[in-house]
This record gives C-alpha cells, sequence and structure tokens, in this order.
C-alpha cells in the first residue's frame, strides 16, 4: 500500500506547482482571441475554432518543446523558457494564417467589435466592422494578446510537466515518461475547458469585456487542479 | 439559440436513469468479466472489456446530449475532452493503487472530480444548468470506465504493472484518450439539430464504441501476450474463432521451423549433410 501522506509530505512544492501551472494555464485562455463557428464563417474577431482545440494545441506544442529540452538540461528556467517560446510560435503561426485567410481568401479587413480604437495602434476600428458580423479578422491587439496567452500557457504545461517529471519514483524512465505526459495532458485539458465555459465560447482578447471574468475561471481550475495535482503526485510518488 | 442546443432539457425516449444502470454497471460487469475470463479462460476473452467500453461510451454521449442540449455556450467538443481529461487523471490514480479494486476507485474518483467540476461552473462560474452537476459527474465515470475498457480489451488486465508498460509507455493511452474522447463527445456534435432525437443518437454512440473496439483488438494483436494465442492446447474452446485458430497455426509453423532449425544444427555437429526429416 502507498504511503500517501509521506509521499505527499516529501512532494507538496510539486502539488502547489501543478496547481500553478494549472491556473496559469487556464488564465492563459482568456488572452487567446477565440472566435468559435462564429469566426469560422468570418462573422467574429478570433481564430475560427473552439477554446479547447486551440488552447490543447498551442498547450501540447508547449510540452513537446519543454520535453525536448528536459533531455539536454534540468534547469527549471530553460525548460519553462523552451515550453512559452514553443506554445509561443504554435499559436502566433495559427494566428498569421489565419489571418492571411481572413484577409486574402474572405475578403474582410482585421477589425475588433469591441472597441472603437485599436488600444495598441489607435487604429479605428468601428468603420471596418461589416453589418451584422461582430468583427473579423485579428487586428493587432488580438494577435499580441494571442501571443502573451500562448506564452503564459505554455510555461503552464512545462510547469506542470516539469514538476510532474521532478518526483521521486521507482519506474523505467520509459514508463514514467508516458506517465507523467498523459498525466499533464489530462490536466492541461480540464484546465483549458473550465476557461472556456467561463467566456462562453468567443472571446477577443484582453481588451474584451469578457476577460474581466478570469477571476471565476482561475479560482476554479485552482481548486481542480489541486485535486488532479494530489491525485497524481500520490500516483506518481508511490510507484 | 446558444451554440450547441436549444437551451432547454431534451426529450427522452429511454430515462437517463436507466442509461446510468447500464453505463456504470455494464461497464463494471464487463471489465471484472474480462479479467477474470481472461484469468481462467484465456487471453481472447479480453475483448469482453471493449463491450463494457461501449456501455460507457453509450452512457457518457446520452449525459453529453443531455447537457449540451441546454446550451454551454461553446462547442460540444470541449465537454469530451473535460469527461476524458478528468477520467485519464482517475484511472490512472485509481489503478495504480487500487490493485483489484482498481476499476472501482478510479470510476469513484472520477466522479468526485467530476462533481467538484459541475458544482464549480453552477457556483463560481455561473453557467446556470440545473443538471451540471449530475452530468459532470457522469461524463466523468463513463469517460473513466470507457478508458479502463478499452485498456483491459488491449491487454487482458487492468492491473497497473501492465497497464503501465503496454498501454501507458508504448502511447496507446493517447489513442484511447482521443478515440474514447471522440467516441463520447462526437454523437451529440454530429446529429445536433432541429431533428435530433434520442435514438439516433445513441446508435451513433454504439456505432462510435464499436470503432473504439475494432481499434483496442487491433492493438491488442501487437501485445507480448498474444491475446489470440492459445497458451497450450487445452485451451482450445475459441478455436472456433479464426483470428485464434490463424494465430495457432502460425504458433505451429513457427515450431515446425524451429524443430528444423535445431535438427540442422545437430546434424551440423555431426558433419552430416542433406536434408532434415525429423
Amino acid at each position: 500500500m502507498i504511503d500517501i501522506a509521506g509521499v505527499l509530505a516529501a512532494n507538496f512544492l510539486y502539488v502547489i506547482l501543478i496547481t500553478l501551472g494549472g491556473v496559469l494555464v487556464s488564465g492563459s485562455v482568456h488572452f487567446v482571441p477565440v472566435g468559435g463557428a462564429p469566426a469560422a464563417m468570418a462573422q467574429a474577431t478570433g481564430i475560427g475554432t473552439g477554446t479547447v482545440q486551440l488552447a490543447a494545441g498551442a498547450g501540447l506544442t508547449g510540452l513537446v518543446t519543454a520535453g525536448a529540452m528536459l533531455n539536454l538540461t534540468d534547469s527549471m528556467a530553460l525548460i519553462l523558457a523552451a515550453g512559452m517560446v514553443g506554445a509561443m510560435i504554435m499559436i502566433g503561426v495559427t494566428m498569421m494564417v489565419g489571418n492571411l485567410v481572413y484577409v486574402y481568401g474572405v475578403g474582410v479587413p482585421p477589425a475588433s467589435a469591441k472597441v472603437d480604437y485599436d488600444p495598441i495602434t489607435k487604429d479605428r476600428q468601428d468603420i471596418y466592422v461589416s453589418q451584422g458580423t461582430e468583427g473579423h479578422g485579428l487586428p493587432t491587439v488580438s494577435f499580441v494578446s494571442g501571443i502573451i496567452g500562448g506564452g503564459l500557457g505554455g510555461i503552464g504545461g512545462a510547469l506542470v510537466y516539469y514538476s510532474l517529471m521532478s518526483i521521486a519514483n521507482g519506474m523505467a524512465s520509459a514508463d514514467f515518461v508516458g506517465l507523467a505526459a498523459i498525466f499533464a495532458v489530462g490536466i492541461f485539458f480540464v484546465n483549458a475547458v473550465i476557461p472556456s465555459y467561463n467566456i462562453g465560447g468567443t472571446i477577443e482578447g484582453f481588451h474584451d469585456p469578457k476577460f474581466k471574468k478570469w477571476p471565476k475561471a482561475v479560482v476554479t481550475s485552482l481548486i481542480v487542479t489541486f485535486m488532479c495535482a494530489i491525485v497524481s503526485v500520490i500516483t506518481i510518488g508511490g510507484l | 439559440m446558444s451554440a450547441g442546443g436549444s437551451g432547454g432539457g431534451a426529450a427522452e425516449a429511454i430515462p437517463q436513469n436507466k442509461l446510468i444502470a447500464f453505463g456504470a454497471a455494464g461497464g463494471l460487469i464487463a471489465i471484472y468479466l474480462s479479467y477474470f475470463m481472461v484469468q481462467f479462460a484465456g487471453p481472447a476473452f479480453s475483448f469482453i472489456g471493449a463491450l463494457g467500453a461501449i456501455c460507457a461510451i453509450v452512457w457518457g454521449a446520452a449525459a453529453v446530449r443531455r447537457v449540451a442540449n441546454y446550451g454551454l455556450g461553446t462547442g460540444v467538443p470541449s465537454i469530451g475532452m473535460l469527461a476524458l481529461g478528468m477520467g485519464v487523471v482517475a484511472t490512472i490514480f485509481g489503478l495504480a493503487i487500487g490493485g483489484i479494486a482498481g476499476p472501482v476507485v478510479a470510476f469513484v474518483t472520477a466522479m468526485v472530480i467530476g462533481l467538484v467540476i459541475g458544482a464549480l461552473a453552477n457556483r463560481i462560474i455561473g453557467m446556470g444548468i440545473p443538471i451540471m452537476e449530475q452530468s459532470m459527474t457522469e461524463i466523468a465515470g463513463a469517460g473513466t470506465l470507457a478508458i479502463v475498457g478499452l485498456s483491459t480489451a488491449m491487454t487482458g488486465t487492468f492491473m497497473f504493472d501492465v497497464i503501465l508498460t503496454e498501454v501507458i509507455a508504448t502511447g496507446y493511452i493517447a489513442l484511447i484518450f482521443i478515440v474514447a474522447g471522440i467516441a463520447i463527445l462526437h454523437p451529440f456534435n454530429a446529429n445536433l439539430g432541429p431533428d435530433e432525437k434520442q435514438d439516433r443518437t445513441l446508435s451513433t454512440a454504439f456505432e462510435k464504441g464499436a470503432i473504439a473496439m475494432v481499434m483496442a483488438g487491433i492493438v491488442s494483436q501487437f501485445q507480448p501476450v498474444h491475446p489470440l494465442l492459445p497458451q497450450s492446447l487445452s485451451d482450445w474452446p475459441y478455436g472456433m474463432f479464426l483470428s485464434a485458430s490463424t494465430a495457432s497455426m502460425l504458433s505451429g509453423t513457427h515450431m515446425m521451423w524451429l524443430e528444423q532449425v535445431s535438427c540442422q544444427r545437430k546434424r551440423r555437429n555431426r558433419n552430416e549433410h542433406g536434408t532434415c526429416c525429423p
């Protein structure tokens, strides 16, 4: 039988770090300009797919880059940086290609319907929004917001994975990597879905009024990830 | 109308309580039956685990249908991914600490996590779906049973040492994750609309579960203990399966080849020439 209290006491730092990683993922989703189905028809600002797919795409790329860095070094800062850059590149490429499709394929100018002037470039937005739509494409502010979101999500995913990989255990390394990876993926998905319910499907970035709802998702993620972290630390530490 | 549903409860011909009984009891019974049949009758019976996964998948799809009909505000796929995210964490925990009680421990752990997420979704996030707590609990349990059932079908056991090396380390867990997730989320996602009916959604769920079963069957062929290979000739009750007889024919050919090789080696040692006829 596993010595549950002993394992938890020895690895309590990692429980905290995993929880922090999950909370970062949950917060990061609020930065990503998710347009959902309306954006796929160029009727809302953002990338034309759901929160979970975007967060998973960026976050799992972050996990892959963090895992690659974990082969080379034990430095936590480098691993987190690798995860951050990987996720930022992934979300950046997604947004850039999306914008190319919106501008040259659909033929709409990137415009936000939530603000009259882009907070970063001060460009006028409202006159470029087509009638009957809630904006289209990815204006500069949404792009910058998305990059920030990808970075935070990548750090979060890498932090969860690094913490899981740091727990002392008696497994063969191939088994351990598989176990830690699938735990990280599970925790990541839970924390990507919770904020998507909070923002109700679409958000434009940090300038969107819905962004102010982030504390609700973060509190929910804090509680849920803490449970998942305890469960995963007991599992890995006890083997 | 909000994304993913009509904003009200779903009409149902089969009451949800019957589907809960079907999924939870059917799933757990099939998983344990599969485990004991593999122990006492032979590895071919691992397929019963996948039948349990089908029960769980149908239950999960029915629960997704009920909750997504209220309108989640985002796509239906999110809830399937949530189910499998909770499910995979709970499954690994339950199987790792539970031993023979593993599937039950995993099931209960998943339902606790699901209940907490459902309660927080209504209390803190304020989704305002009256059946959120119940549905999240059901979906988490169904996701867990689907994962345990498919893992059992792949390896013939739910003991964690085997699952760890043969399902998790090999990466098949990622296949299970996405196949079971799609089987739970896709039926309602594909059928939703004004003429969505419970029987159509649930029959799609059966079909998706069967596809997951086929995939588990393909994977089970590559396990180190060949699930369809008879351990000895006394294990012949399932020799009626075509694949089992194919496998035993292969093993017979293999043994004849081994005999040939050892005979040739003996003759070479005695400096004799010519073909070997044992």
